[in-house]
């Protein structure tokens, strides 16, 4: 049974197309990223992983619990960092946890005690006297001591410092080793590339892509650097490839699908040196979102 | 932009320094602006109350009291009583329309205006620093100086609407232009003085909470001045130590003195200038006294989301509980005070159609219960706003998200509502009984314990009403939660004196209250109000758990 499955999902705000006819399965112990821009619907899908707003269409279930319809079960299995971290202003963060551990009904002490450390969290000091870099560490610290099934985090590293990203990411690490699943919505690149297995990409309220990041990779542009011992040739057309001057002798292709006739195109000539490199995650996203701009067309 | 054409032929320095300034006031301007248009709602709100009750009671009075000898026997028995002198303060002229308005509306009024400045000043200078809106517009090309005295502007821009509305009021009822305008003036000093005591609190304070916290103990304790004042005898020099008592012996309609006014507008002034002193000084985000940021954990309260609850509103219970209770056995000593009072006819109509036979303790209780109805119902619209801050506040999704049933959450909160209002039903029934018994009068507890139980169909109702706002229309549940008590009850005291055709004031849950212990329990209507009250709270959960979460 998949920790998170939505079909159809679909949620409308009076005009506005907040997500749309959304399909997604997450399975247990998976390390899932949700990528997309502001507005592009993130939250909005958390709110209705999580029940808290009322899906237009389709449903989620969440280890096979409706979200909506009977959510209190369905959040036994979960632990959630949520975006903005209001907590209550009064409370201290050791109140903020004992309180969130005592309404769950579940926390490792010992393992908060330890995150506590980790994160430098203060635990005397009133959250209202926090940053909210500061407010984000008693969120995240809670959601991990949990020990939940499933973390749902709603780009929890907003406004923490490096040291803090680099504690994150470990904490991350353990609860994967546990077998727990997350699910992490961001818009940070380079923490998404390093920790998650598999990945979604959101525009305007659609999943436009999805997959592992060999899968991403390999259906998105590799960009070949080709120097020649003399001044660059004319390639000859070929289909999916984006031709670019590079200097007097080089050229820099973006090849779109098989690289077979590329190489082959290429095997004619009087190649000097040729590099091959994968796009990075901030390629395939940037992709997805400058739909005006060809070179990486298709 | 175009700002960087503009850099190109930069003016000479002079021409800079002086499009500087003159930016500088647009923006002090635009923040004024803002200050006041973020305050119009409950301006508004605060001048039609005025308007309305000033019209009121200026029309009413011929109606109310005919003759004379109408007139003369209400000096004698009101005038002199000290239970109604507790709310409206001194008379000085009963005999005419504008001495008798001076005194019902000013009297009430001074503290709706009193009010109206403290929320005013708290609102635009420590809710917006609070929030960090106020860090935003300093970082700005204004001064702190000028962004302060344009939020001033702006309050005393809402003082003049409130001015406006009770003048308009007074004309509407036919009183004379002049004497109008310096009885508005004087009734609405407290307003200003208050506004500077808030201005001064948004200093020392913190925040918010504790802005207001301080200067609601002020208002409390300038309330009690000027009661002690109006109430005992030998007293009255107190009355020149609290903004209500200058309000009162400004003497408008009767005796005007108006050097009097000179009083509060200095103290105005000064408050204002040690604000202006402090906010320019002290750290933006802060205030003069330390916020206590540490301590070991407390961890009672912290089981589960109702007992959470519970502790975040603990602070606001013992506030009710204190202020209800004391008012109560106020309320309670005072009451023996009419028994030897001779009444006229039509004196007993206008106390008849409060269904109040003021001659006995009992009758007394009566009446002032009905203002305990409408604390309590305020009680509870407060609970209920505090729920739906704790929504706004996504505080709620947190909590939400954890294996928590929103029925469960908002039934918990309601509990509590409605628990806060059992407890200050019977606080208010045995305090008003012991102030009654320490002065001898003979009224029973279960007597005085039925009039508290009989606080509570009405309040539960609008619980209920409150209730559904929140859950049908979250963002605006404050002001309808309010909005209902405030005008069931004004209708309730002063639709009657318009002539208003029954079925017309019976709209007022207020109207459907028998006044325990003075009259019987009227069953049927309470009945009614407890099942509608049930209706409404059944499909409040109902509705509730079927929509989205709600921020600001």
């Amino acid at each position: 049974m998949e920790a998170i499955r939505a079909e159809g999902l679909t949620k409308r705000y009076g005009a506005t197309l907040a997500l749309a006819d959304l399909d997604l399965a997450v399975a247990p112990g998976e390390v899932y990223g949700y990528l997309g821009p502001n507005g592009a619907g993130k939250t909005t899908t958390i709110r209705l992983l999580l029940g808290l707003h009322r899906p237009t269409g389709g449903g989620a279930r969440l280890f096979g619990i409706d979200a909506w319809r009977d959510p209190v079960a369905a959040h036994r299995h979960v632990a959630y960092v949520a975006g903005e971290p209001f907590l209550w202003p009064s409370l201290t963060s050791a109140e903020t946890f004992e309180l969130l551990a005592r309404v769950r009904g579940s926390e490792d002490r010992a393992y908060r005690d330890g995150l506590v450390e980790r994160f430098r969290v203060d635990p005397d000091k009133k959250v209202r006297a926090l940053s909210k870099g500061n407010r984000q560490k008693v969120q995240l610290v809670a959601a991990f001591a949990s020990r939940a099934d499933l973390l749902i985090l709603d780009e929890p590293t907003a406004g923490l410092d490096p040291l803090m990203e680099v504690a994150f990411r470990e904490t991350v690490r353990e609860a994967k080793e546990r077998g727990q699943t997350i699910f992490l919505s961001s818009h940070i690149l380079s923490e998404v590339e390093a920790v998650c297995d598999r990945v979604g990409i959101l525009r305007d309220g659609r999943l436009v892509d999805e997959g592992t990041l060999a899968q991403l990779r390999h259906l998105s542009a590799h960009t070949i650097d080709v120097t020649f011992s003399g001044p660059a040739p004319r390639l000859p057309a070929l289909p999916g490839v984006a031709v670019a001057a590079a200097g007097e002798s080089a050229l820099r292709l973006e090849v779109g699908g098989e690289l077979r006739p590329v190489l082959a195109a290429l095997a004619e000539l009087p190649v000097v040196a040729l590099t091959s490199r994968e796009p990075s995650l901030e390629e395939i996203f940037l992709h997805h979102y400058d739909a005006s701009d060809g070179r990486l067309g298709g | 932009m175009g700002a960087s054409a503009a850099d190109l032929v930069r003016p000479p320095a002079p021409e800079r320094a002086r499009r500087a300034r003159a930016d500088g006031s647009a923006a002090a301007l635009a923040i004024g602006r803002r200050a006041f248009a973020d305050g119009r709602v409950r301006t508004l709100s605060f001048a039609l109350l005025f308007a309305f009750i000033a019209y009121v009671n200026v029309s009413g009075y011929e109606h109310s009291f005919p003759t004379v000898q109408d007139r003369l026997s209400f000096v004698r028995s009101f005038g002199n009583d000290a239970s109604v002198r507790l709310f409206y303060g001194q008379p000085y002229d009963l005999l005419h329309v504008g001495g008798y308005v001076a005194w019902r509306v000013g009297g009430t009024g001074a503290l709706f205006a009193a009010a109206w400045g403290l929320l005013a000043a708290v609102r635009a200078l420590r809710t917006e620093e609070d929030a960090g809106r106020w860090e935003l517009l300093l970082t700005g090309i204004v001064r702190r100086r000028d962004g302060y005295l344009a939020v001033l502007g702006a309050i005393g821009a809402g003082w003049l609407v409130l001015w406006l509305g009770l003048w308009i009021g007074c004309l509407g009822g036919g009183l004379a232009a002049g004497g109008s305008a310096y009885f508005a003036l004087a009734a609405l000093t407290p307003a200003l003085v208050f506004a500077g005591i808030g201005a001064l609190a948004s200093q020392l304070a913190p925040s918010r909470r504790v802005a207001l916290e301080l200067g609601m103990a002020a208002l409390a304790a300038l309330f009690v001045l000027r009661v002690v004042a109006d109430t005992s005898s030998g007293a009255g020099w107190l009355r020149w130590l609290t903004p209500l008592g200058w309000a009162e012996s400004a003497r408008a309609f009767a005796d005007p003195r108006p050097a009097v006014l000179l009083l509060p507008l200095a103290v105005t002034a000064a408050l204002l200038w040690a604000a202006g002193r402090i906010a320019l000084r002290r750290d933006v985000g802060g205030g003069l006294l330390r916020s206590h940021d540490r301590r070991p954990p407390r961890t009672a309260l912290l089981g589960s989301p109702t007992a959470q609850a519970l502790r975040g509103e603990r602070g606001s219970l013992i506030g009710w509980l204190a202020g209800v209770g004391s008012f109560a056995f106020v309320i309670g000593v005072i009451s023996t005070t009419f028994q030897t009072v001779r009444l006229s006819e039509s004196i007993r109509r206008e106390l008849a159609r409060f269904g109040a036979n003021i001659l006995t303790p009992s009758g007394i209780l009566g009446f002032y219960f009905l203002f305990f109805i409408l604390a309590i119902s305020l009680f509870a619209c407060a609970q209920v706003a505090a729920a739906r801050r704790e929504e706004a506040g996504q505080q709620l999704e947190t909590l939400l998200a954890l294996p928590v049933g929103r029925r469960r959450w908002l039934a918990g909160r309601l509990a509590i509502a409605l628990g806060g209002a059992v407890v200050l039903a019977l606080l208010a029934a045995l305090l008003a009984w012991a102030g009654a018994r320490s002065q001898g009068a003979h009224v029973s507890l279960p007597d005085m314990l039925g009039a508290g139980a009989n606080c509570l169909p009405a309040a539960v109702l609008f619980l209920g009403f409150s209730a559904l706002a929140f859950a049908a229309w979250p963002r605006a549940t404050t002001g309808i939660a309010y909005g209902l008590v405030s005008v069931a009850f004004v209708w309730q005291l002063f639709g009657s004196a318009l002539g208003a055709p029954t079925w017309l004031l019976g709209a007022s849950p207020f109207h459907h209250v028998g006044l325990v212990p003075a009259q019987d329990f009227k069953a049927l209507p309470a009945a009614i109000m407890l099942a509608l009250a049930a209706a409404a709270l059944a499909a409040a959960l109902a509705l509730f758990a079927r929509r989205d979460l709600t921020g600001e």
